[in-house]
């Protein structure tokens, strides 16, 4: 009888063991992402080496926008092509219209093309951080500040950071 | 009185009768049947929702349902027929056989066994029920994936519910499984004693033990994404729909092998007693099942190879993808190795397990062209994916489960079946089986999407024969069903060994066996 009751915890472990696991695959999918730049993520967290004397290249970043669920916002990028310097510090804005009458919250979530090199994408300050309140009619600046590493492959010529905007107010209304 | 009782009781007629016989029942042998019973009859409901599909796809354009009503029809279609029909029926079979194998008196948890059973009905009650609702059944493809299945109906927590409730089913069964062969076997059968079909079920109770729990967590984090504002899958709230498709095929690639190892212990069980042979390479049988269903852990990508990952990863996921080949390409030598010399004859199992064998490989070779990372992306959710997974589960597991009711029944029922009509069952499923899925590599590889209720004009010969074939092969089934009432109207009793080369424990027993069989362990050498 030892042996049925043995087998029974066992295994009754083992599911409960598997169903933990599945939830572990969320932390460890993120992680993996990091490590791999999977899926576009980038960095945001990683200390940022600023160069003294940047090198002499130059690599052009696209920007790009998509609203998510036709959300009642125009959403687009100030600058929609720069040519910038490797190395150095460089400001551009995207702007944000609230088309409908009531308050609006909107999130951002960034991605950056090639998914490989989003680890060399570093954003120092970004509206992709923080929940962005806007009013009815209200058009926004949203700064974003960023340095493209050093390390950045030589083979790759553009980059493209892409932000997909979304509407969370009813997400914050239900908190 | 009391010494009534005791005579009674010798007799086991103490069994409640009527209803409560089978509502209460403990009984390996009732709990079989009922899942075999469920099975068949969820696989004519599922198989009503296909050829409602192959209706509407019988020429372009929207002639009977709408759009909305097709997806509900390809979703529920996948659920029913995979948790409704497959795995039940293989379960059923895990039932009257095990014990019967392995010479144990009955399962080791009986009265779980009974609640494993009796959550099925409810389940598919409940999922069958949102059909019936006004913003209709789940609608977004049996794999569920967010966003899509997150903007569903009112459909989507019944849905997640009954999911729930049948793995839960599945997991209490596979416990059985494994408690029953680990701790009950006869005295002298060792592990490698095993019948075939033993060692498959106990490695696919591994697997159900192993994925159903990820599929439950997959699911509990939809549902609380839906309704408790979590972010698992919502992009806004920093969460990844991506992520929902690796958990869901980490679960969903040990499922498909869930779906096909016993149909291999049942074919490696068939084919040799047809053949008149011992099965070829028993021991390298076994080996190949556990790296089978150890691959099919470290495979799952191989699903979504198109959603964009790194080089690396779709290489690896590639390799181990074609590496299953090996073990399975092992299977399928020996059992051509067992048939090589033997006294073949060809009663209705063995055609099914033959062209099981067969049309098994077809499926498994579309499955290897699938596998690679370049072709993919040609084939990826084209009708070519619908091809090579109904060749592998109707031609695949259907047939197994066919050839193994025709094989076992005299044995269960202790009557024999109309052989002429078996034969004629298995000619008409064969060539309709073909005739429905066989075309649709060609359209798949010509370009025709997967899930869609109209189509371009250029496919429509091909979707017309599919469909000709596909009620073809629904009709048959039809014989399937007179063949089993006629068989149990027979006045006749099968033999206790009613195959000249069938081996095992089983065929020790009488035609039917008793209700309580192997009271006292039989011994082995």
């Amino acid at each position: 009888m030892n042996n049925f009751k043995k087998t029974y915890l066992s295994l009754t472990l083992f599911v409960a063991f598997m169903f933990s696991f599945s939830y572990m695959l969320v932390p460890l999918y993120d992680i993996f992402c990091e490590i791999t730049g999977l899926n576009g993520k980038t960095n945001q967290t990683k200390i940022i080496n600023i160069d003294e004397n940047p090198t002499e290249r130059y690599v052009k970043v696209k920007f790009t926008s998509t609203i998510a669920n036709s959300a009642p916002f125009i959403f687009e990028p100030v600058d929609r092509e720069m040519t910038v310097q490797i190395g150095k510090i460089y400001n551009t804005l995207y702007t944000l219209t609230n088309n409908s009458n009531s308050i609006k919250h909107a999130t951002a979530s960034p991605s950056v093309a090639p998914s490989e090199d989003a680890e060399y994408f570093k954003k120092i300050e970004c509206f992709c951080f923080s929940q962005q309140e806007i009013n009815g009619l209200e058009t926004k600046e949203l700064p974003l500040q960023f340095i493209i590493d050093d390390d950045l492959p030589l083979d790759t010529k553009t980059l493209v950071l892409s932000y997909t905007m979304f509407n969370t107010t009813d997400q914050i209304g239900s908190n | 009185m009391s010494a009534n009782i005791d005579k009674l009781h010798d007799e086991h007629s103490h069994t409640p009768s009527g209803i409560m016989r089978w509502i209460t029942t403990t009984n390996h042998k009732d709990i079989g049947s009922m899942y075999l019973w469920f099975s068949l009859i969820m696989f004519f409901i599922g198989g009503l929702m296909a050829l409602v599909i192959r209706a509407e796809l019988f020429q372009p354009g929207l002639q009977l349902v709408v759009p909305g009503f097709f997806n509900q029809m390809t979703t529920m279609h996948a659920l029913v027929m995979i948790f409704g029909a497959v795995m039940p029926a293989f379960v059923g079979l895990a039932n009257w056989q095990l014990p019967i194998m392995i010479g144990a008196p009955d399962m080791a948890l009986p009265r779980l066994n009974n609640w494993s059973f009796w959550i099925l009905p409810f389940a598919f009650t409940m999922m069958l029920s949102t059909l019936f609702m006004e913003s209709g059944g789940p609608a977004a493809g049996w794999t569920l994936y967010p966003p899509l299945s997150l903007q569903g109906g009112d459909s989507m927590p019944f849905v997640i519910l009954s999911i729930h409730l049948l793995g839960l089913s599945s997991i209490l069964g596979a416990i059985n499984v494994i408690a029953t062969i680990l701790n009950m076997r006869a005295p002298g059968m060792t592990l490698m004693k095993m019948p075939i079909f033993v060692w498959t079920w106990l490695i696919t109770a591994f697997l159900l033990i192993a994925s159903m729990p990820v599929l439950a967590g997959a699911i509990t984090m939809l549902l609380t994404d839906r309704f408790f504002g979590t972010s698992f899958f919502t992009a806004s709230g920093g969460g990844d729909p991506v992520l929902f498709q690796h958990i869901f095929w980490f679960f969903g690639h040990p499922e498909v092998y869930i779906l096909i190892l016993p149909a291999f212990g049942i074919v490696s069980t068939i084919i040799p007693a047809f053949s008149r042979k011992k099965l070829f390479g028993y021991d390298s049988m076994v080996y190949a099942t556990a790296s089978i269903a150890l691959l099919s852990f470290i495979v799952w990508a191989h699903h979504m190879f198109t959603v964009g990952m790194p080089l690396a990863g779709e290489l690896f996921f590639m390799f181990t993808t074609m590496l299953i080949a090996v073990p399975t390409g092992v299977k399928v030598f020996n059992w051509v190795a067992t048939m090589w010399k033997g006294s073949m004859t060809f009663e209705t199992p063995m055609l099914f397990a033959l062209a099981f064998i067969v049309l098994f490989t077809v499926g498994g070779f579309s499955g290897l062209m699938l596998a690679m990372v370049p072709a993919d992306f040609q084939y990826h959710d084209t009708y070519f994916v619908v091809a090579h997974f109904h060749y592998v589960l109707v031609p695949g597991a259907v047939f197994a489960i066919i050839a193994a009711v025709y094989y076992w029944l005299p044995k269960w029922t202790g009557k024999m079946y109309n052989e002429s009509l078996g034969k004629l069952h298995f000619w008409l499923t064969t060539i309709f089986v073909n005739l429905t899925f066989f075309p649709m590599h060609f359209v798949g590889l010509a370009g025709m999407p997967r899930r869609i209720p109209d189509y371009a004009v250029q496919f429509a010969d091909f979707n017309a024969i599919a469909s000709v074939g596909a009620f073809g092969f629904g009709l048959s089934q039809l014989l399937f069903v007179y063949i089993l009432f006629n068989a149990l109207k027979q006045k006749v009793t099968a033999e206790d060994k009613c195959w000249e080369g069938a081996e095992g424990l089983e065929w020790t027993l009488s035609s039917p066996p008793p209700y309580h069989s192997f009271d006292k362990a039989p011994k082995i050498d």
